[in-house]
């Protein structure tokens, strides 16, 4: 109901925009227009600030590029308006990439002082070349035409803007809610938990800058055609910085608050004009409070949850990962495992198989190396020497998501859900590296795009059925329970299907009766045929669930065999109880091993 | 045929543009004749914007003390461009919604230009008082005309006294990539190759930093008889000051929008010697004594180097509102191009058929003890000779 | 003739000021997170209130010496509380909201700055008294001038001030703790306000005194001056590593020089792309600059 009110809402507004020639000056048309381009930027913007979350102090340059781009060939090559949209698009998208690609391993602030650099070298350059008109521009670009009617009047160029800002909120919109989208979410959320659960977050930024510049190149094109001249001096540092006021003072993410916040930033100062000298500090004042009354902008972003499908809709039968048992198979190889911190020694030489069925734990003292080895098995740190092999394949340097996608999923320690995400939407992200329809074709909306996400929809319910979590589907990951979040970030590794599942320390802070239920559930994980790793401090669930073993203590491997040889094997002992060194860890979650195996 | 999005798009526009009810336009019934006033009064410009609406103001008060035109008073309507595109076009959008029948002012080219746009839809006259750009008028609107002279006739100007006056062999050329200065530079550039003056410099710094020796220094190591900077007076003060420093050799020459008293209060003692070509100050025009001292008292600082020509570009549409008959946009665009040999504080108007001023005037001032003075100008039979000072 | 000398001069001249503003950004990011966008302008500010306490000094024939140690007293006084104001009201209640917000809020800040000296001193420019005069001692075939020799000497003298007053007093003990961990240096007795209002109050002085210099010497100032100078200072501090103080001096003089030997050398109008040109470079193989550590990602 409130979704058809919502939408009702926005077409009304939209109409009554798209109407304002009709009632309104000529001055008022032009304003009008300046808040187009404005939003229209804003939009783009938005895809990299707001949805993935990064800063981007150098946007104009994508703007200045469209409007070139439409101005050169306009004039030069005399091809007309149209014709020249989808070099601008492209010339945008590739510079997108550009800008994106040597940058985007760089932290945000860094990214800040890089993306602003290159609009100040997109600017100077246009302004010292002499193809671009130097500093005097562009002039004589001939107004867009449409069925032979030329568009040239303010308010037809600003019904042409509205088309324009019609195509790209209906973009932007549905970029959102692509799996694209999810992406960019899981990114701002929590980088590293994304790229462990398959999704390719370099590869994702840099989609977020080739949409931003494809919005920002339609722009550009859109301001070159209403002004018939450009020159450099509309493209500066400044002009980014007001677009990026924009995205923030409306609200970083939602659409409503970024055609706010254009309205505002182009309307503010008009409507102030009667302040005279005081006006831009007026703008700037209203500024200031304005965003400490509502630091999350004016209009925040309200995510839009996808709808939860009913529980029924949960397919009854989960995906059987591979015929289990065949055992002897080894998944998984490493040899000679060595990884060095500086001058600290974290693990000296560790090798073990994984074979396939199998239920295998690594326990060890705290500072054993255990987690510093799942780190090198799923790519998240490169081994300083050794090998880890795949099927017999090495996966020694391959990003974490692309060990995902070979079929190795993994949690961690400390829990890494993606916290303002439902639990159901959780479980999609796991899924989107999966997916085999297009970008285009979500944005599009096609019917196999559509029937591949009712498919999605329903395995993620299967998948949250599986770990007793489907009745939360649509709660938020950060107001579960705790030990519902362990349940759920295991849900989210199913999810990729990986045929080994890495488990860092899965019953910590779980207490019993949870124990109880997770020992359940890695078993009927394993019965999926999906075999299993784990690193663990609770010794019963150790001995009750292991087929086999691994030992670490200081870096190396001291023993490794079933549980019952592990609780007789005196080195482990050893290492648990006997050297002094070692004895405050006992405390933190290594129990009495003999005591409790063998109660 | 399957309407395509674009084509849909397209008949909606017609339906919506042919429906469309013009907005109609808001002469003042009665009262005053306005007049709008375009030029930057926020950002970096607006002290230059400030002076340029006072020399319209004090046009408004000579023109109204003395009966105003076709028996109403003549109202000055003021609005800021800030020399920026986007706020320009709103400025003079907004000159037209308030029903101004003509428009006289501008400072930025790069404002001014897109002004253009709007006020020859809307068949209003642009009188431009300060922008030099040749573009301007050579778009071939009937409703733009300017009072004062162009860049491509300063530049060879300049080139003609660096070659003839101070027979300069080794030139050095610098602008700070903004439309004026470039086009300036280029203009002189080509100029002087005509003249066969080596230029061994031509590139642009960028306004608004502080220290300019790296760039000094280079061209000092080139020996130029004569450097030439065409950007703006505030740089121009740092670099003649910075060229003392570092004794630069030959003559350190400026263009026009070098002559303000900021850059002697910049330069002190150190732009001694400095020439400028300008069109020729208020200051040194002895039609403009009385202007000269009335802008002082009424606004407690000398005019400006542009504001006697915003008081000029008020005067001639005053003037042609007069013979016009008519505070008609139309009438007064056809009536301004028929002006012949009006009588202007910066001398005698007439507009040549692109809508610029006949015989823009230029002469070289120079730089002494803290003072403008005249120094040198063309005369008639094409010689250089000396002014009195 | 030579330029290289004449270049090095006029490059550590220049540096000198990117370095002073530099330190200010780097200081504030190191303690805050905060990119200070205003920083620039109270640059801006301090210069101006220099110029409002030099100009009557010296028509009232004082000693120029003593006026310009007036006037740096007042601007580095009245710019510190500035900043320290600035953090109070503006930055301090968003501490906690999402960084963006903070950084837009400096936006308005420095819009703010910038059109309260417009509206008090106007929108044209004002110029300090002539004090300082081109005396000076050949090096080779360059020349440099005590003035340059001064600023360059002063420059060196407060950076290195900073620096041993960072590393070597409590005070600076506890601005670095903070710049680790806050909430560490919280409950380790540090009263964090204090601190950060102490950052504020060093690194807007600092701009101040930078203003104030660039007044003395260059003697032409304007509400908008700050806008380059900041912009080039950040830049060096990025170059230097920010948050890292040696890195925003070393940074400041790196950028100074590169301006000097690009635009002596090579094309003055190229001058900006190339010094990005570096920087990008810089960080696509250092992507924490030169002096910035590493930051360990925790798993």
């Amino acid at each position: 109901m409130e979704r058809t009110a919502n939408r009702a809402a926005a077409v009304a507004a939209f109409a009554l925009a798209a109407a304002v020639p009709f009632f309104a000056n000529n001055y008022i048309v032009d304003v009008g227009l300046t808040i187009i381009t404005y939003a229209i930027l804003g939009l783009g913007l938005n895809i990299v600030v707001g949805y993935a979350g990064l800063l981007d102090l150098g946007y104009a340059a994508f703007f200045a590029i469209g409007a070139y781009t439409t101005a050169l060939l306009e004039t030069l090559a005399g091809l007309s308006f149209w014709a020249t949209l989808p070099a601008s698009l492209g010339l945008a998208a590739t510079s997108g990439v550009v800008i994106g690609y040597p940058t985007l391993r760089l932290r945000s602030d860094y990214l800040a002082i890089v993306t602003l650099g290159f609009g100040e070298i997109v600017r100077i350059t246009a302004t010292n070349l002499s193809i671009t008109g130097g500093p005097n521009g562009i002039y004589g670009i001939n107004p867009p035409s449409i069925l032979g009617l030329e568009i040239s009047s303010p308010r037809q160029i600003y019904e042409l803007g509205m088309g324009f800002l019609l195509i790209v909120l209906l973009f932007a919109v549905r970029l959102s809610r692509s799996r694209l989208g999810r992406a960019w979410t899981s990114l701002r959320e929590d980088e590293s938990a994304a790229e462990a659960v398959g999704v390719p977050t370099l590869f994702v930024k840099l989609l977020a800058y080739v949409m931003g510049a494809l919005i920002g190149g339609f722009g550009g094109s859109l301001f070159a055609a209403r002004f018939g001249t450009i020159d450099p001096t509309g493209f500066t540092y400044l002009q980014s910085v007001t677009i990026l006021i924009i995205v923030v003072l409306g609200g970083r993410g939602s659409i409503p608050g970024v055609i706010l916040g254009a309205g505002l930033v182009a309307g503010l100062p008009e409507a102030l004009r009667f302040l005279n000298i005081w006006r831009i500090l007026g703008f700037a004042i209203a500024l200031i409070l304005l965003m400490l009354l509502r630091p999350q902008g004016l209009w925040p972003a309200r995510p839009r949850r996808p709808p939860v499908p009913a529980r029924d809709k949960a397919r009854q039968v989960l995906p059987r990962m591979e015929a289990g048992g065949r055992g002897g198979e080894v998944l998984l190889e490493v040899r000679n495992l060595r990884k060095v911190f500086g001058g600290v020694t974290a693990v000296a030489s560790v090798s073990f198989r994984v074979v396939r069925g199998e239920i295998l734990s690594v326990i060890g003292p705290n500072g054993a190396g255990k987690t510093s080895v799942f780190n090198c098995l799923t790519g998240v740190t490169r081994p300083t020497s050794g090998t880890v092999s795949w099927l017999g394949r090495s996966i020694v340097g391959r990003a974490p998501h692309r060990v995902v996608h070979l079929g190795i999923a993994r949690t961690f320690q400390g829990i890494r859900l993606f916290p303002e995400l439902t639990a159901f939407e959780n479980v999609l992200v796991g899924m989107d590296h999966r997916a085999r329809a297009s970008i285009a074709g979500q944005v599009l909306s096609l019917p196999r795009a559509r029937r591949e996400e009712d498919e999605h929809h329903g395995e993620a319910m299967a998948w949250l059925d599986f770990v007793g979590l489907a009745g939360r589907a649509g709660e938020r990951a950060a107001n579960l329970p705790y030990g519902d979040q362990r349940r759920l970030e295991i849900a989210r590794a199913l999810a990729s299907r990986p045929r080994l599942l890495l488990l860092d320390e899965p019953a910590a802070g779980m207490n019993p009766t949870e124990k109880v239920a997770l020992t359940r559930l890695i078993r009927a994980i394993r019965d999926l045929g999906v075999t299993v790793q784990l690193i663990e401090h609770d010794m019963m669930l150790v001995m009750g669930i292991s087929d086999r073993i691994v030992v670490m203590d200081r870096g190396t491997v001291i023993a490794e065999g079933p549980p019952a040889a592990i609780q007789a094997d005196q080195r482990v002992i050893d290492a648990y109880l006997g050297n002094e060194d070692d004895v405050a860890d006992g405390d933190e979650g290594g129990a009495p091993l003999v005591a409790e195996a063998g109660a | 045929m399957v309407p395509t999005p674009i084509t849909a798009l397209g008949v909606a526009l017609a339906v919506l543009t042919a429906a469309g009810p013009a907005a109609p336009p808001a002469f003042a019934a009665s009262g005053t004749i306005k007049i709008g006033v375009p030029v930057p009064l926020s950002g970096s410009y607006a002290s230059a914007g400030e002076d340029i609406l006072n020399g319209a103001k004090l046009a408004a008060e000579h023109i109204n003390a003395n009966g105003g035109v076709l028996g109403k008073n003549i109202e000055i309507v003021a609005e800021d461009d800030a020399c920026d595109a986007q706020s320009a076009v709103q400025a003079a959008q907004k000159l037209i919604d308030n029903g101004v029948v003509a428009v006289a002012g501008g400072y930025c080219s790069s404002a001014a230009l897109p002004e253009v746009t709007p006020l020859r839809r809307a068949g209003i006259a642009y009188v431009l008082d300060a922008s030099t750009n040749p573009k301007l008028t050579e778009m071939g609107y009937p409703n733009v005309l300017r009072v004062i002279g162009r860049d491509d006739e300063q530049g060879p100007f300049a080139a003609d006294f660096m070659a003839n006056f101070l027979n300069a062999k080794r030139a050095a050329v610098i602008n700070d990539n903004t439309t004026y200065a470039k086009g300036l530079a280029d203009a002189t550039v080509k100029a002087l190759k005509g003249y066969h003056v080596e230029v061994v410099y031509d590139n642009a710094i960028t306004p608004g930093q502080m220290d300019y020796t790296p760039v000094l220094t280079r061209v000092s190591s080139l020996k130029p008889d004569v450097t030439y900077y065409t950007g703006y007076f505030s740089e121009a003060g740092l670099m003649v000051k910075e060229a003392k420093q570092i004794n630069m050799p030959g003559r350190f020459m400026g263009g026009d929008a070098t002559n303000s008293p900021v850059l002697l209060k910049t330069a002190g003692p150190a732009a001694d010697g400095m020439l400028i070509t300008t069109a020729p100050l208020a200051q040194f025009l002895s039609g403009a004594k009385g202007y000269v001292a009335e802008y002082e008292k009424q606004f407690h600082a000398p005019p400006g180097p542009y504001s006697v020509y915003e008081y000029d570009s008020i005067g001639v549409v005053a003037q042609a509102i007069k013979d016009a008959g008519s505070d008609k946009p139309s009438a007064i665009i056809e009536a301004l191009h028929k002006i012949k040999d009006y009588n202007g504080l910066t001398g005698s108007i007439t507009f040549n058929k692109n809508g610029d001023r006949t015989r823009a005037v230029y002469i070289v001032i120079e730089v002494k003890n803290d003072q403008f003075v005249p120094f040198a100008r063309l005369n008639d039979n094409g010689k250089w000779e000396l002014m009195k000072q | 003739m030579d330029i290289f000398a004449q270049l090095l001069i006029q490059g550590l001249t220049i540096g000198s000021f990117y370095a002073l503003v530099a330190l200010g950004y780097t200081m504030v990011y190191g303690i805050i997170r905060l990119i200070n966008f205003a920083h620039g302008d109270l640059f801006m500010v301090g210069a101006f209130v220099g110029w409002s306490v030099l100009t009557p000094l010296i028509g009232a024939r004082l000693h120029w010496g003593l006026a310009v140690l007036a006037a740096l007293a007042a601007s580095t006084l009245f710019t510190g509380a500035l900043g320290v104001f600035v953090d109070r009201a503006a930055y301090q209640p968003l501490l906690n909201a999402p960084r963006l917000s903070i950084l837009i809020t400096a936006l308005g800040v420095s819009l703010a700055l910038e059109n309260s000296v417009l509206i008090i001193y106007g929108p044209g420019f004002s110029t300090y008294p002539h004090i300082l005069s081109n005396a000076g001692f050949p090096i080779g075939a360059a020349h440099i001038s005590w003035a340059q020799l001064g600023i360059i000497g002063s420059s060196l003298v407060l950076m290195l001030a900073l620096y041993v007053f960072v590393h070597r007093t409590y005070v600076g003990t506890a601005m670095r703790a903070l710049a680790v961990d806050q909430d560490a240096a919280r409950l380790m007795g540090i009263n964090v306000e204090r601190v950060i209002q102490l950052t504020f109050f060093i690194g807007s002085a600092l701009a101040a005194v930078a203003g104030v210099m660039e007044g003395v010497y260059y003697t032409q100032i304007n509400f908008f001056m700050g806008f380059l100078l900041g912009l080039r200072a950040f830049t060096a501090a990025v170059l230097g590593g920010i948050g890292n103080i040696p890195g925003a001096m070393a940074g400041g003089i790196l950028i100074g020089l590169l301006e000097a030997f690009f635009s002596g050398y090579l094309s003055s109008q190229w001058t900006d792309v190339f010094v990005f040109g570096i920087l990008i470079a810089v960080l696509t193989v250092k992507p924490t600059g030169l002096f910035g550590e590493r930051v360990v990602e925790r798993m």
